[in-house]
């Protein structure tokens, strides 16, 4: 299944994993701060963090080459940003002060996501007041994504196997026909979820 | 001593919005603990039958008494008590299965009740047994196989204590194995069940009573053995003759 | 568009988070009000939609290729705060679960694609619809409204980019709207296309909206919100226009500060445009000049999309 990368690693049994959400997330997001307010010439900051993440990584038991191969599909995110700091004065060094803040963000964040399942995140949220409507909705939406994917994948490959050709045309029109069934299938399916939800007691 | 039918449906009526009639003067009563099947061609209205045994239609313009439950007709009010009474389990478990971890899913139906959080861990990992899913509560729903997602469905109902489960094709998606856990533990249920399927065999094993539906109308209501060793009423109705009763003789 | 963690600084953080929080709370006040129990499963579904849509590559030239950002989309199926909430979720999760966009700047970037994409692209779709009117009118307005979603958000973190001094405006300002004003047409073509396939099928579908008239309160408050924000970070914009214009008016030989006024009436016209504009102001022309291209194109679509009036 195509969209085991989003959540393959989230509840391994590890000493990481099994840290409560909210010490985790505290940490995560305060080093975060962090990291993008310090002034950048603390390198001790920056070699005891990259040290520290790289400590996490290894007791959370997720497969390195699985951290390795995210860091570098979002990695080019962060460089193409970065290339307009290179138009003032100083530039190589803005340049440089933002890839390593940035990309020690993006280990941090990673780390995060892959040792707390998105769930708790969402009681977390719950616990910090967010309106409940809000979490209905990102918890439905969670829970879905994965429905969405494999039903993409399928409608896909419907057509992939009825296509003769790599025209770019065709790719945008079936694509578009795609989208615009996909939406229609997701209004059918909500519905049927609320019955679902009636019939369970909610109200 | 007369008993009140757990379920009594007299003449209902049902059309969509688009006018097409699904469902044209049903009657039927259904007795505590019996275990009936709904057979029919697609489109005979089997699942709008079923939609309207827990009240989740019409959703508008209820004729009175056209379904009670326990005596009781299903009304605007009554519904949260229907509910509780009537499980029904969908066809696509995947819409039924709403939460992001199993936990919260069959703790859903127990919350709304107002029952206190010991309870429902209790309630929950009581649920999960039944089903032989225990230990699932920390599992996500999109990583579990069809048969573990509806057996999940299956333990959302029964936390709740339903006196009557509705199933709607329970072994559309199940593979061999998965059907074959399922029919064990439909069997174990108490409950008084009545199960729409395509799956004749599955009619067969479980069920006492079947009611043929088509064209929205009921053609035959009476033992399933018999109705389905019936070739010609089987063939007129779409449907066929399961296999495991090819040189069974009825028995009156 | 996604703003990855460390681009911007505290002040710009804190700012864009505020104001995306207050424009998410205006939209969840406003849907407590006017939403239904049964149309919150669709905005759970419609978020993992736009999500699932959003992965989808639509090949462009030498193997890059485009995405789809949907804020229009949401909005015209949705309504202005649905489409609001829904496209926060999406952001929420893609920084979460895949680090697509950084913690520090999830206010920045809900503010600039949920919130300003939204807004600018509901407000151009109503306003040009109820010009045009008729099927041809709903779409034109569509595909433009889509174009201008996502030049607005392109332009908005520009601003945001230059007011933390991460980047220099100039730069920041041109290489983005201009690399937008081009993302901006697959926007208005996948969005057309995707509801013209809706329409086709299943038109009533387009005839529901969690909004119904919009009301005056929320008007205000999402206008509020939104001049706020476009004063922060469009400012440098707004700043750049008279620089441009004092440079063409000074190499002309007119006394710049004695003339400040006038300046701004002083007509282009007759003077040769190589090396007297600037890079922004270069960009604003061809923006400008872009809009105009656009709505032509996005009446074109229109027509091949809804060849019959109804």
């Amino acid at each position: 299944m195509r969209h085991d990368f989003i959540d393959r690693y989230s509840r391994l049994n590890s000493r990481i994993h099994n840290l409560p959400a909210s010490l985790k997330a505290g940490i995560a997001v305060g080093l975060v701060f962090i990291t993008v307010i310090i002034p950048i010439y603390t390198v001790i900051y920056f070699s005891s963090l990259l040290i520290f993440l790289i400590v996490i990584a290894a007791l959370s038991l997720i497969p390195a080459k699985f951290i390795i191969r995210r860091m570098l599909f979002l990695e080019p995110f962060i460089l193409s940003v970065s290339i307009l700091t290179l138009f003032q004065t100083n530039g190589i060094i803005s340049f440089l002060n933002v890839v390593i803040r940035s990309t020690l963000c993006l280990f941090t964040m990673l780390l995060l996501s892959n040792t707390t399942p998105f769930d708790e995140l969402i009681q977390l949220l719950r616990r910090l007041k967010i309106p409940a409507l809000f979490l209905t909705v990102l918890s439905l939406m969670y829970r879905y994504i994965f429905v969405m994917i494999d039903e993409v994948e399928r409608m896909q490959r419907a057509r992939t196997s009825r296509t003769f050709t790599g025209n770019k045309s065709h790719i945008w029109k079936t694509r578009t026909v795609l989208i615009s069934q996909l939406f229609i299938r997701s209004t059918e399916r909500a519905e049927r979820i609320y019955s679902a939800m009636r019939g369970r007691g909610w109200r | 001593m007369a008993m009140t039918p757990v379920i009594e449906v007299k003449n209902l009526y049902f059309k969509f919005h688009d006018g097409t009639e699904a469902l044209r003067g049903l009657t039927f009563k259904v007795d505590e603990g019996e275990c009936v099947g709904i057979i029919g061609p697609n489109g005979a209205g089997k699942s709008t039958l079923l939609l309207h045994l827990n009240g989740l239609l019409p959703e508008e313009g209820r004729t009175p008494f056209s379904v009670s439950i326990e005596g009781k007709q299903i009304t605007e009010e009554s519904l949260t008590d229907i509910h509780r009474i009537v499980g029904l389990l969908f066809q696509d478990s995947d819409d039924q299965l709403f939460c992001p971890t199993v936990f919260e899913d069959v703790a859903f139906g127990p919350r709304q009740s107002g029952v206190t959080d010991e309870e429902i861990k209790k309630i929950v990992s009581e649920a999960l047994e039944k089903v032989a899913l225990g230990g699932y509560e920390k599992r996500s729903p999109h990583h579990l196989s069809g048969g573990e997602k509806q057996r999940v469905c299956l333990a959302g109902i029964l936390a709740c204590n339903p006196k009557v489960l509705v199933l709607d094709e329970p072994t559309k998606d199940l593979d061999p194995r998965g059907r074959r856990e399922l029919k064990i533990l439909l069997r174990s249920i108490p409950a008084t069940k009545v199960l729409a399927s395509h799956d004749l065999e599955l009619v067969a094993d479980l069920c006492s009573r079947t009611i043929v539906l088509d064209g929205g109308r009921i053609v035959a209501d009476g033992p399933t053995i018999d109705l389905l060793s019936d070739e010609k009423l089987m063939l007129e109705h779409g449907l066929e003759k399961p296999h495991s009763l090819q040189h069974h003789h009825p028995h009156s | 568009m996604h703003i990855p963690d460390g681009f911007l600084d505290t002040k710009t953080a804190i700012a864009t988070a505020v104001l995306s929080a207050a424009a998410v709370a205006t939209a969840l006040q406003h849907l407590k009000r006017n939403v239904t129990r049964k149309q919150i499963p669709m905005m759970g579904l419609a978020a993992a939609f736009i999500f699932a849509a959003q992965m989808l590559n639509f090949p462009v030239a030498g193997g890059t290729s485009g995405h789809l950002m949907g804020a229009v989309l949401c909005s015209v199926l949705l309504g202005p705060s649905a489409s609001i909430i829904v496209m926060s979720t999406v952001l929420i999760v893609q920084c979460f679960l895949f680090a697509d966009g950084g913690i520090t700047t999830l206010g920045a970037n809900i503010f600039n694609m949920a919130v300003a994409g939204t807004l600018t692209g509901y407000t151009v779709y109503r306003i040009v619809q109820r010009i045009i009117g008729s099927v041809r009118g709903k779409f034109a307005a569509i595909a433009f409204a889509s174009w201008c979603s996502t030049v607005a958000a392109s332009i908005l973190c520009a601003g945001e980019l230059a007011w933390s001094g991460t980047a220099n405006w100039s730069a920041t300002f041109v290489a983005m709207t201009n690399i937008h004003m081009l993302i901006g047409l697959g926007e208005g073509i996948i969005t057309t296309l995707v509801i013209a396939g809706i329409w086709k099928t299943r038109p009533e579908l387009l005839d529901r909206q969690f909004v119904g008239t919009k009301r005056f309160y929320e008007f205000i408050s999402y206008g509020t919100i939104f001049t706020i924000g476009l004063i922060l970070f469009a400012a440098p914009f707004i700043s750049t226009l008279p620089d441009g214009l004092e440079r063409v008016a000074s190499s002309a030989g007119f006394d710049v500060r004695a003339l400040k006024e006038p300046i701004l009436n002083t007509p282009l016209a007759g003077y040769r445009m190589n090396g007297i504009i600037t890079p922004e102001l270069a960009t604003i022309i061809a923006g400008m000049t872009g809009m105009v291209v656009v709505f032509i194109l996005s009446y074109t679509l229109a027509k091949v999309v809804a060849p019959k009036s109804k």
